[in-house]
């Protein structure tokens, strides 16, 4: 059996920019991959293209084996959730579950069980008759995903299915997802947050259009050639301006009243020795996933130029 | 596919019904156009106020009056003996037509000698004056030749036809063309809106995902406002047999099945637009560029033979032409689709090519 899903050197240009340039991307049966990056970094398009929805101006995709673009059976087993509102915001709960029931050709008993199950884990069962434009945020949230879990697809894409909703309703469909990859289904989630890329098996950092990192969160923040530190500033703030500006300082982001930094593999003696003189001090700490995703880009911007 | 597609339907319907502005684009508006239409040509012909000026006051010039307001083109609104009073109304627009039936008319009349009735006509609007002018002129015409009409004088004038229709048969003649180009405005703003929507709202992308067929996706947009069409046609219908009497000469079952085969034309048009359309603003607008020349063209106001030979075979691309053709042809002369089978072959055929053609565009909507 060939990769559940597969990505080779897609392509996808609108106009002049080049939206994605060049993925390679295999996902195998049960993994749950996470394609985090900044908004504008391509994720969308990714996912579109792996819907079937748009056609890659280069290279190819595979939904286990087939072409999302024009095999009508392999949608049969695909699930999307976009990004933005997909749903019939005049249509009630039920209603919306009950058209896309149908749609997939679900029965009515079938429908039932699986609906029972969704609303009882979502949490949405009292609302049911209510309109989904009437519901919150995370509710709509919760009712898209069940949408597009209702059928039961092999492979699952979810396009930032987190965005503005409420923490614990973002804990509830973390634990949603997590319960169907358990069941061997195979999900792409796109996310721009760090802390659910970790929850992932693998994840894939995407910036302008291109993979610039694929792995095990643990291992890729394990791999990082570089060195986090906290700066502590003695005269204040105005000094973090000056260390942004220091070239082994690879990049530095703000922590309340500190900074983070990244600092070249090696040459902390050499920043230490430059902060000794506005009198700040470097404290070592264990680096993220956010770090990663800091350094990874300033190596990759640094590639180009 | 069955089951999709109902589900489409269902969701359609039940998205309409909620939508209150389509209901009233759906059902009031038509049933209203149809009616302001019907009297806005019915108008044209109907009611003239006339003022007779009778100063015979016979037994004979109260007969003629009698019979020449009997079928309600003239109107009679004022009675007096003072031609000065006659010209005053005219003048004041009050009247459009005075009759004046000089002293000395029965005695001529029954002693065989020549007489004559005075008509004088308000022209300054012409078709009015036409139409008041043809129905004197047509009745004593039927009366005979010892009566003949006083020639035009000063800045009123006259032209009397002798072939005049009385006025309601343009109303008749018209309607079938409102009927038409009401379903057309109805179904092709509603089509090129409805996939627009679904794009704009973002549901489209969701739909696109599930494994239903393009064909089924067209479908389920294309029957549910079918429905409404039909709906439409019934109000349409009702309204210009019960307010204009307009004759059914024949078969209602042949006035539905062309009017399904147009409303496919129609409700296809307006989905092929709304896929080429980024927005339901654009859709809407692309609706108009269409409806423009579809309803210029279509015979209803001009008559298409009156048109440049080129332009002429042009109209026969437009699905409304064809309609308003059988519609006229089966309402009025009971010609069904036997005798006018080019029209239906080309809206068919138009009917047809619209439909794969949006079948075929549907997956691109979204690039």
């Amino acid at each position: 059996m060939n990769a559940t899903v597969l990505l080779e050197g897609l392509v996808r240009r609108f106009g002049k920019t080049t939206a994605v340039d060049g993925i390679d991307l295999e996902l195998s049966h049960g993994e749950l991959f996470g394609l985090v990056g900044p908004d504008g970094a391509g994720k969308t398009t990714t996912v579109r293209m792996l819907a079937g929805l748009i056609a890659p101006d280069g290279g190819r995709v595979r939904v286990l084996g087939e072409d999302p673009l024009t095999s009508a059976s392999v949608r049969d087993v695909l699930g999307l959730m976009p990004q933005e509102y997909s749903l019939y915001l005049d249509l009630s709960i039920r209603e919306n579950l009950q058209f896309f029931g149908r749609l997939y050709g679900l029965g009515r008993a079938e429908w039932a069980r699986r609906v029972e199950r969704l609303m009882r884990i979502t949490r949405l069962e009292p609302f049911m008759d209510r309109r989904a434009g009437a519901l919150s945020g995370g509710m709509y949230k919760k009712l898209a995903l069940s949408c597009a879990l209702l059928h039961e697809p092999k492979v699952l894409l979810l396009d930032e299915p987190t965005n503005g909703v409420d923490p614990v309703s973002r804990r509830e469909l973390w634990d949603l997802i997590h319960e169907f990859v358990q069941g061997g289904m195979t999900v792409l989630v796109c996310t721009p947050y760090m802390d659910e890329a970790e929850r992932c098996h693998r994840v894939g950092l995407l910036h302008r259009g291109r993979l610039i990192a694929t792995g095990e969160p643990a291992a890729l923040i394990r791999d990082i050639e570089h060195e986090t530190y906290t700066v502590h500033a003695g005269a204040g703030a105005e000094l973090f301006d000056e260390v942004f500006a220091f070239e082994d300082v690879l990049a530095a982001s703000p922590a309340g009243s500190e900074l983070r930094i990244v600092v070249r593999g090696g040459r902390a003696s050499e920043v230490q020795r430059r902060l000794d003189a506005l009198g700040g001090r470097l404290e070592a700490c264990e680096p993220t996933f956010e770090d990663l995703f800091l350094v990874r880009i300033k190596d990759a911007e640094g590639m180009a130029a | 596919m069955r089951r999709a597609l109902n589900a489409l339907i269902q969701k359609e319907l039940r998205q309409t019904v909620r939508d209150r502005r389509m209901m009233v684009l759906l059902i009031a508006v038509p049933t209203i156009q149809i009616i302001v239409f019907g009297f806005a040509v019915d108008l044209e012909v109907d009611r003239v106020p006339t003022v007779v000026v009778d100063q015979d006051r016979s037994v004979e010039s109260r007969r003629h009056v009698r019979r020449l307001f009997a079928d309600g083109t003239l109107h009679l609104r004022y009675q007096t003996q003072d031609t000065q009073e006659a010209e005053r109304l005219l003048i004041s627009g009050q009247a459009n037509l005075a009759l004046i039936f000089p002293s000395g008319f029965q005695r001529d009349q029954l002693c065989g000698r020549p007489t004559q009735v005075q008509a004088v006509v308000d022209g300054s609007d012409p078709n009015r004056g036409r139409s008041a002018g043809a129905a004197v002129g047509g009745y004593f015409g039927q009366v005979g030749p010892m009566l003949r009409i006083a020639p035009p004088s000063g800045r009123v004038s006259v032209e009397p036809k002798l072939s005049f229709n009385p006025g309601l048969d343009t109303a008749k003649f018209m309607l079938p063309g409102i009927i038409g180009v009401l379903l057309l405005l109805i179904t092709t703003i509603v089509a090129a809106m409805g996939l627009a929507r679904e794009r704009q709202t973002g549901t489209l992308e969701q739909l696109m995902v599930t494994p239903m067929a393009p064909t089924t996706v067209i479908l389920g947009k294309i029957l549910p406002f079918a429905g409404f069409g039909f709906l439409d046609l019934s109000l349409a219908l009702t309204a210009a047999v019960v307010i204009f009497d307009m004759p059914t000469r024949g078969s209602l079952i042949a006035v539905y099945a062309t009017a399904g085969i147009y409303l496919v034309a129609t409700l296809s048009t307006g989905l092929f637009i709304s896929t080429i359309s980024r927005t339901q603003q654009q859709a809407f607008l692309g609706g108009f560029l269409f409806l423009l020349p579809a309803v210029l063209l279509s015979g209803m106001l001009t008559p298409v033979r009156a048109m440049p030979a080129w332009l002429e075979l042009a109209t026969w691309l437009n699905p409304v032409r064809h309609f308003i053709e059988l519609l006229r042809a089966n309402l009025l002369a009971d010609a069904g689709f036997l005798e006018r089978w080019p029209n239906l072959l080309a809206l068919s055929l138009y009917g047809l090519f619209m439909t794969v053609l949006s079948i075929s565009r549907y997956r691109k909507t979204l690039e």
